[in-house]
């Protein structure tokens, strides 16, 4: 059975703590690059979280906004990669593959979300720090792109273990790192081609709205608006 | 058959004596001075330098450049597009002239020629420069590999790969083509080593009647299949850039304007190429102020066409004020003021006022400042198209700012050292003045006397009609 | 491998008077000549009765290109059919633009073999006549000639007209 794999973020509930960030660095092997290189704008964060100044002080607000990879219907990275190193596949998934990018860049240029990131050197993980990298995935080498991949190596763990029990997969069995991480839950995670999951309901919201929606990406990850209530 | 006395020779090439003729047009080729291996020496060294920097970079990485998120691409493209601009001044020159019989064209073809043939060389080998895996370049080329993978022919960046392709090789057959009759005359004039060089070179050319015909014919063609092609290219080069979801580069003029941009770097680039050669080669009496007249004028149009084209977008932009387009062009006043000053100014402030003066444009060194502000300004556009529409992109988090560093710098001024070296070479192995051309043009011009005064006179040989079988 | 009478002429008007008294001694069409530095106008001094053909392989290079770049395309398109960015596999666009430079490169590389070939380029035929005097502002004008008796007239015709060195040689026109 084909998938439609699908991410909602509720705004109301996010406080911008960032562990969806430090999950996805301590699940994908992305390397930590330094205060230097931060300070050069060459974060290797595959989610990022934006915080946007709302109204003056004393009223001042912060509004914090989860941009993972939109695995966008129409994405608009894919079509400008010379070499198909970045394709959709049949989940509907934005696909990245490492060993294919000759890093022409063109892909972080097309995505207006800013998502994709560039390996600037071959960084190191001093002992003992390798022992945290994940198996399940690779380590890119220099002059590649990558990007959050909603978790793959985990939709494609509970793929296998669907089949070798003959069943499909269950609705929540799939938790990218940065869902499974959420303090506050206001990330979900789910399979739009079910219709009895929790992410086909949750996007019913009449809070739903989708980033840039007006450049004609079709993103897969629905955010459902911030309230404006008393004492917000 | 009585014999009647033969009407004498009256054309200018009667006049002339070829042999001191072509020891003057080949002074490049018969005369080596020290300065020549200085150069040489120099370009040398510096392309070396180029050289090592960017084996650096591949084996480091691409983050020894000023390179981050969101500029993932800057001085490096920005360059490629220049170098790709330069390029349209010989076809565009040469061809065009040809084709309308321009009269003035002769000395200025080959330098024209060869400098878009190396100019496209410097350009085609910066798509490899740019790569963060330069080494599997070859990914790239759509050739039946055990991989099974062929590249992703919608991509903007494989239009390029087959434009640029395409282009080399025709300009290079242009400029080769162009160069058989002089070659030929080289052969004829040299002995001993040189000899076997320029006769492998010149593929047994003559000079017969027939070959000359079809010769004719050959060129015509060669001109008339450039013109299209040479288009094509700056237009596939723009597209790699409109195609994009980039405010500031999402817009449908792209393809004329990079064109049109091309064809004004590239003849402000003829004029200082001309200049050089002028007088390095003491060309004094081939290039004339008249050449430099005609170049001036035709760069003093190609300006007022780049600020109507350059106005036009700004217009369409400010008015719309579309937010993520106003957030690129607001840049302009802010970090990138210098950058948009430096192309307002040295594009069309400067060039445009100068090359209306015909005393500017018949002086070689008054018109070499409008073209070197030229060439500075495109430079600086094509860094002004390339930079602020990713630093100040989509998202406001994650604009900055982007410099370069060392390792672009010397990179790139390895390729121009490229050029440079390529030129220099070229100039002294193979024929820098198109002397066929210029004999050609001579044979046609004769002295005619109109009443009280005596002008030139250029007979026009319109093009071969088939002979009647 | 022919007799070729071969006649220096100081200039064009010279030349064009052989290449008349020429035409008086009705040598087949085609067997006369000049050598020159420059290009001489049709009929100014001989005439190439041979039609020029390459055109046609231009066009046809021109084809071959195109048909290509078409299946180059469509090749890499449907070899492996990955979806990008919601185009369709077989996209229009790039293909018409891929088709096209792979077609003006056919017509130009057509241009450049079909014009060698034409003009007896790379053939290198051993004895080709040629003078390298006419960088020197001569016309050598060179007539094919059969038997002696059109030999010695050709020879005595160019001379009268004023040619210098007219001799006979054993080569290809």
């Amino acid at each position: 059975m084909n998938h439609t794999w699908a991410m909602a973020i509720d705004l109301d509930r996010c406080t911008g703590c960032g562990a969806c960030v430090v999950a996805c660095n301590a699940e994908n092997n992305i390397p930590v690059i330094g205060e230097a290189e931060a300070g050069k704008n060459r974060l290797m964060h595959w989610i990022r979280v934006n915080r946007y100044w709302e109204g003056e002080y004393p009223e001042a607000q912060a509004v914090y906004l989860p941009i993972p990879c939109m695995q966008c219907e129409r994405a608009p990275c894919e079509l400008v990669c010379p070499v198909y190193a970045t394709y959709h596949n049949e989940d509907g998934l934005n696909a990245m593959v490492y060993n294919r990018c000759i890093g022409t860049r063109y892909c972080a240029n097309n995505c207006p979300y800013s998502v994709r990131v560039f390996n600037w050197y071959d960084y190191k993980w001093e002992k003992p720090l390798d022992e945290q990298l994940s198996p399940d995935l690779t380590v890119r080498s220099r002059g590649v792109m990558e990007k959050c991949t909603f978790c793959i190596q985990r939709i494609r763990r509970a793929k296998e273990t669907a089949a070798e029990e003959g069943r499909e997969i269950r609705d929540g069995e799939v938790v990218p790192a940065c869902v499974q991480t959420c303090p506050p839950g206001a990330m979900l995670f789910g399979d739009l081609a079910d219709p009895h999951s929790e992410i086909t309901r949750k996007l019913k919201d009449p809070r739903r709205f989708r980033l840039m929606e007006h450049l004609g990406t079709e993103p897969r990850v629905v955010y459902l608006k911030r309230q404006k209530g008393a004492g917000r | 058959m009585s014999a009647e006395a033969p009407r004498a020779d009256d054309h200018h090439l009667a006049k002339t004596d070829e042999t001191a003729m072509f020891e003057r047009l080949s002074r490049s080729n018969l005369v080596t001075t020290w300065k020549w291996y200085l150069g040489v020496g120099v370009a040398g060294a510096v392309l070396l330098w180029g050289l090592i920097v960017f084996l650096y970079m591949a084996m480091v990485g691409m983050g020894v450049t000023g390179y981050n998120k969101p500029v993932f691409w800057g001085l490096y493209e920005a360059s490629l597009v220049f170098w790709i601009g330069l390029s349209h001044s010989g076809t565009l020159i040469s061809a065009i002239l040809r084709l309308t019989h321009a009269t003035w064209r002769a000395p200025v073809l080959r330098g024209a020629e060869a400098m878009t043939a190396f100019t496209l060389m410097v350009g085609g080998l910066i798509p490899i420069v740019h790569l963060g895996r330069n080494w599997r370049v070859y990914y790239a080329l759509p050739y039946p590999s055990s991989r099974e993978l062929w590249p992703n022919m919608r991509s903007p960046l494989m239009w390029d790969a087959m434009a640029i392709t395409t282009y080399l090789i025709g300009s290079l057959t242009f400029l080769y083509v162009g160069m058989i009759p002089d070659l030929a005359l080289l052969r004829d004039k040299s002995a001993g080593g040189r000899r076997k060089f320029y006769s492998a070179l010149s593929l047994g050319f003559r000079g017969t009647h027939a070959q000359w015909r079809r010769y004719h014919v050959a060129s015509t063609l060669f001109a008339i299949l450039i013109i299209p092609i040479a288009v094509s290219v700056h237009s596939i080069v723009s597209w790699d850039f409109a195609m994009a979801k980039v405010p500031g580069w999402h817009s449908t003029i792209f393809a004329p304007y990079f064109v049109v941009g091309a064809i004004f770097s590239g003849i402000a680039g003829v004029v200082i190429v001309m200049a050089i050669l002028r007088k390095a080669f003491r060309l004094e009496s081939v290039l004339t102020p008249l050449h430099f007249d005609n170049l001036g004028k035709l760069l003093c149009t190609m300006t007022l066409l780049w600020g109507y084209f350059y106005f036009t977008e700004f217009l369409t932009v400010w008015y719309n004020r579309n937010p993520e387009e106003w957030e690129v062009f607001s840049s302009y006043a802010g970090p990138y003021l210098p950058l948009f000053l430096t192309m307002i100014v040295c594009n069309f402030v400067i060039p445009f006022p100068m090359l209306c003066l015909k005393r500017v444009r018949r002086s070689i060194s008054l018109i070499l400042v409008p073209a070197i502000s030229i060439v500075i300004g495109m430079y600086a556009e094509r860094l002004l198209i390339v930079i602020p529409s990713l630093a100040r992109r989509n998202d406001p988090f994650i604009w900055a700012n982007y410099f370069p560093t060392w390792v672009e710098f010397s990179v790139m001024a390895g390729a121009a050292a490229m050029f440079v070296l390529l030129y220099m070479l070229f100039a002294k192995f193979f024929p820098i003045m198109a002397i066929s051309d210029i004999k050609e043009r001579l044979f046609h011009t004769a002295d005619r006397t109109i009443g009280g005064t005596t002008v030139e006179s250029i007979a026009q040989v319109e093009g071969e009609e088939e002979a009647h079988a | 491998m022919s007799t070729v009478i071969v006649g220096l002429f100081d200039g064009v008007e010279t030349a064009a008077r052989a290449g008349r008294a020429l035409q008086g001694l009705s040598l087949p069409a085609g067997s006369v000549t000049t050598i020159s530095a420059v290009p001489l106008p049709e009929g100014a001094v001989v005439t190439d009765p041979e039609p020029i053909r390459f055109p046609k392989i231009v066009i046809a290079g021109w084809f071959v290109g195109a048909a290509a770049g078409l299946g180059l395309t469509l090749a890499t398109y449907m070899l492996y059919p990955l979806v990008t960015g919601g185009k369709t596999i077989v996209s229009v666009p790039p293909t018409l633009i891929i088709t096209y430079e792979v077609a003006m490169l056919g017509a130009v590389l057509a241009t450049l073999f079909g014009s060698g070939r034409e003009m007896g380029l790379l053939r290198f035929p051993p004895k080709a006549i040629h003078d390298p005097r006419i960088h020197d502002g001569k016309i050598a004008l060179c007539a094919r000639v059969e038997g002696d008796e059109q030999a010695r007239r050709t020879i005595e015709a160019m001379r009268e007209a004023g040619g210098t060195e007219v001799r006979a040689e054993e080569g290809e026109l």
